[in-house]
């Protein structure tokens, strides 16, 4: 019994040694794979004549194809795959970083397979939809490596449900503050209290620029009369204290959406367009052999 | 200094009581316990919980005093400072305090109990992405049925249920929709027509393209030799070509030797694609180790692996059939004509002086060029055979006399005619003055065509004479011509002039206008009409070298001077008639009273 808790400890500090990225996993294995796999293919693809030229008709093209879309199926799996955990060889870090590793792979592995024959065509369709799939990828693994430092940065120690919540109590004292003001100043503060955090376009979401920001025309209203001295307690000076309060709240709520979005607007793309991209494979391939 | 101390409870029906009452500390404690200046019965405060204490400028700060934090604006913190005039609200486990301060009142502390609701998930889903974008769920889904609808379901509908055709429907009748989206690529020049009838050709779904359907149009394209011997020639597939042709039998392809195998279409819009010269040389590399019988040397790539040339000519007086000699060395050919070629191309001398004399209105210059004799083909591939009346006459003139203003000319190639002129020359008397021809030479201003000439053919009461002497070696015959006799009478030799010479392979003056003539034949040297001016096999290799040779100016493979089929009844680029029973296209409409874009039309719809 006594050497439970030993053998817990030694298994913890595997684990957490262990814990290294899905990019990095067992020395990159994955990224060695698909290396020599990416330099087999151009080497054969210069070694191996096929006449007149290049293209997916030929056996060399079709084996290209082969290989191409066994492997888009298969990393279009890592979408049923990842909703079951499980640990070991094919533990979801191992299978995650074949996915990435073999996903660029395949930019050469289709490429060469389309012998640079492109045109308007199903057959092209699929090719775009898979650079489409690959290159959001090569984005989402480089937000993923970079940006979720910056979102705790900006979270400083906040969850996201303190920051609503700080809100709205910026909100309270701002309506209670607000009282005394005439008809047109507090529709102002309405305005501003009224406007959703969340509503609005992925434009304003991803740049981080809101245009129509009711808090910054109210807060822009107040701030232009600077007659009094900071500190004093006049309603407006109060209902000016409170906007800036509640603009440098929904600053750091934007900064967070911003990140955010970044983070996962490419899942947006590169699912749909995973999709997409096995309903053109199959067209591709069934058009192929229907006109054979 | 005091504080406001403002409670608001609710009474069971919702009515707020308010009371106030004030402090007069300058700290206040906050806690469950009840000696707490401000005691909130809850227990997710602590016995005690926080201190607020007032500070120099009319600030306040509060410290937690145990373990817990609180919520200063929403914010979980231990310790904070407020300024009560812009006011602040702490929060308690389910109680809010707000902070307020008017003018020099106290500070307010205003406490109300809220239900504590749990964290709304509502709110929380507003940062994620999905409040913004439609579903990703939502765009798969409809992408995934456009496509397969677009570009699959479309295609095989209509192509499965395209409407029946007779004759005189027009081309787009039962077309099959969309599948322009399946082309690969263009269809080469000749093919354009059939560039929206993806059916013509894929005539039945998930049937390779057969070389039934090609024959349809290409009928009279004739096989490259017999099967068993093409087999024989080819010898074993190598291991990976047997494995390549085993794949390709499972999907349904013809096998070698399909016309599909050395055609590929879908290659872009131009010319299609020459067939790569490896198809060639994979069998004619190394023939004659398996087809020991052939006369073909072996030929595998034209820069390093090419027989030499040979041209078919005669080479001897009095053959009647030509045969095939090769380039190499100085080959020698018997034609039965004189004509040193040097003498006539030469710049200066009596040729030249000839050609200077009949002048620029009979089209010559300062001396005699290739063209002056040789004239091309229409379509500039070849030349048209030396015509003596044409070519020669200008200067050669067979005028052998004049009456009154009118000269008589022999006929050139009828040796009978000719000694009956010559013999029926004497039997008219005529004035020595007007017999100008027969007086012998005279300025040569005044030879041309219809002009004078001058000719010894004897005197006018010698005609048998005359006769001899014209096919003597010095005679107006046996000047170009070699004498012979023939049943005891005197002749000339028959002319062989061939005006093709390759027999395997072909060769096109007008790919080769922007060379002179004499870079490839040597006329301007040779002087004897023996001299065989056809170039050798290394005079085309100053330019042309294998189709992978790219150093070389002009890179070329076998099909650059040969076809495969042999050609047969059929040129090349017109159509035969299909046969009316055609197996891939029955009901196609009848191909002897319509044209072939009628058939094309046709091609791959589906018959009644």
């Amino acid at each position: 019994m006594a050497s439970l808790p030993n053998e817990q400890n030694q298994r913890e500090r595997r684990q957490s040694s262990d814990h290294e990225s899905f990019l990095s996993h067992k020395k990159m294995r994955w990224l060695k794979i698909a290396l020599v796999l990416c330099l087999i293919t151009v080497v054969s693809y210069f070694w191996v004549d096929v006449t007149p030229r290049h293209n997916g008709g030929s056996w060399y093209g079709y084996t290209l194809g082969t290989i191409g879309a066994l492997l888009i199926v298969w990393l279009s799996m890592l979408g049923i795959r990842k909703r079951n955990f499980s640990a070991g060889r094919w533990s979801l870090k191992a299978w995650t970083s074949a996915h990435v590793y073999l996903g660029l792979a395949l930019i050469v592995i289709g490429t060469l397979h389309t012998g640079f024959q492109l045109g308007w065509n199903v057959h092209t369709l699929a090719y775009a939809l898979m650079m489409l799939v690959i290159l959001s990828g090569i984005y989402g693994v480089a937000v993923y490596a970079t940006l979720p430092a910056s979102l705790s940065n900006n979270s400083r120690e906040m969850t996201r449900g303190e920051m609503v919540e700080a809100l709205a109590a910026i909100d309270r004292q701002l309506q209670a503050a607000a009282q005394p003001l005439g008809r047109d100043e507090s529709d102002l503060v309405i305005e501003a209290l009224a406007q959703s955090t969340f509503n609005w376009g992925i434009g304003a979401r991803l740049s981080g620029h809101y245009r129509k920001c009711a808090t910054n025309r109210a807060l822009a209203y107040f701030a232009d009369d600077w007659s009094r001295p900071a500190g004093s307690d006049e309603p407006k000076d109060k209902v000016r204290a409170l906007l800036g309060r509640r603009k440098s709240q929904l600053d750091q709520i934007r900064r967070h959406l911003r990140i955010r979005a970044l983070l996962e607007v490419w899942l947006y793309l590169h699912i749909p367009a995973t999709i997409a991209l096995l309903a053109a494979l199959t067209a591709h391939v069934v058009s192929v052999f229907y006109y054979w | 200094m005091a504080f406001l101390i403002r409670t608001i409870d609710l009474t069971a029906d919702g009515r707020e009581i308010i009371r106030d009452r004030e402090v007069a500390q300058e700290a206040l404690t906050i806690g469950r316990a009840a000696e707490n200046d401000i005691h909130l019965g809850d227990l997710a405060v602590e016995q005690s919980h926080a201190r607020i204490e007032q500070t120099a400028g009319g600030k306040l700060r509060i410290e937690a005093t145990g373990t817990l934090g609180f919520l200063l604006d929403g914010r979980v913190t231990k310790s904070g400072q407020i300024v009560p005039h812009e006011g602040a609200e702490l929060g308690f486990g389910s109680y809010r305090l707000v902070i307020s301060q008017n003018g020099d009142e106290a500070p307010t502390i205003t406490i109300s109990q809220t239900e504590r609701a749990a964290q709304s998930s509502d709110d929380l889903a507003g940062f994620s992405l999905a409040r913004t974008l439609p579903s990703k769920r939502a765009t798969a889904w409809l992408a995934l049925a456009a496509i397969l609808a677009l570009f699959l379901a479309v295609p095989i509908y209509s192509h499965l249920t395209r409407s029946a055709v007779s004759e005189g429907t027009s081309t787009r009748d039962g077309a099959v929709m969309m599948d322009a989206s399946w082309s690969t690529g263009a269809l080469s020049q000749a093919h354009h027509s059939l560039e929206d009838n993806c059916e013509a050709c894929h005539a039945e779904p998930f049937k390779s393209v057969q070389d039934t359907t090609c024959l349809t149009c290409h009928q009279d394209i004739a096989d490259h030799a017999d099967k068993p011997r093409q087999l024989t020639g080819r010898g074993p597939l190598s291991k990976g070509d047997a494995l390549q042709w085993a794949v390709a039998k499972q999907f349904g392809k013809e096998g070698p030797g399909s016309c599909t195998t050395c055609h590929t279409e879908h290659e872009g819009a131009g010319r299609m694609e020459p067939t790569a010269q490896q198809f060639c040389s994979d069998c004619h590399g190394t023939m004659d180790t398996r087809l020991t019988d052939t006369s073909l040397g072996n030929a595998a790539d034209f820069g390093t692996s090419h027989p030499q040339l040979q041209a078919v000519l005669f080479t001897a007086p009095g053959q009647t059939k030509p045969e095939r000699i090769s380039l190499a060395g100085k080959p020698k050919e018997y034609s039965g004509l004189k004509f040193p070629h040097e003498m006539h191309m030469s710049r200066s001398g009596g040729v030249a002086r000839m050609a200077g004399n009949l002048g620029t209105k009979a089209g010559y210059g300062s001396s005699l060029v290739c063209a002056d004799c040789h004239t091309p083909t229409a379509d500039e591939a070849g030349f048209l055979p030396v015509d003596m009346e044409e070519d020669c006459e200008s200067c050669h003139s067979l005028v052998y006399d004049k009456v009154g203003t009118t000269f008589r000319t022999l006929r050139h190639g009828d040796v009978e005619q000719m000694r009956a002129d010559l013999a029926a020359l004497d039997r008219v008397p005529r004035s020595p003055a007007g017999s100008g021809i027969l007086r012998g030479r005279q300025r040569p201003g005044q030879y041309s065509r219809g002009g004078l000439y001058y000719q010894n053919f004897g005197r006018p009461t010698r005609s048998l004479v005359s006769i001899n002497r014209a096919l003597s070696p010095n005679g107006v015959c046996g000047e170009c011509h070699v004498p012979t006799t023939t049943n005891g009478k005197p002749d000339v030799m028959p002319v062989n002039l061939r005006n093709h010479f390759l027999s395997n392979g072909w060769f096109n003056h007008e790919a080769h206008t922007q060379e002179k003539c004499t870079t490839c034949h040597k006329a301007d040297t040779s002087k004897s009409s023996s001299d065989v001016l056809l170039p050798p096999l290394a005079t085309c290799r100053t330019c042309h070298m294998g189709e992978d040779d790219k150093t070389a100016d002009v890179p070329s493979g076998c099909a650059m001077c040969h076809s495969y089929h042999p050609k047969g009844a059929a040129k090349n680029g017109t159509i035969a008639r299909a046969s009316p029973g055609g197996d891939k296209h029955p009901g196609l409409p009848n191909k002897d009273k319509q044209g072939i874009n009628a058939v094309l039309a046709m091609l791959g719809r589906k018959s009644d």
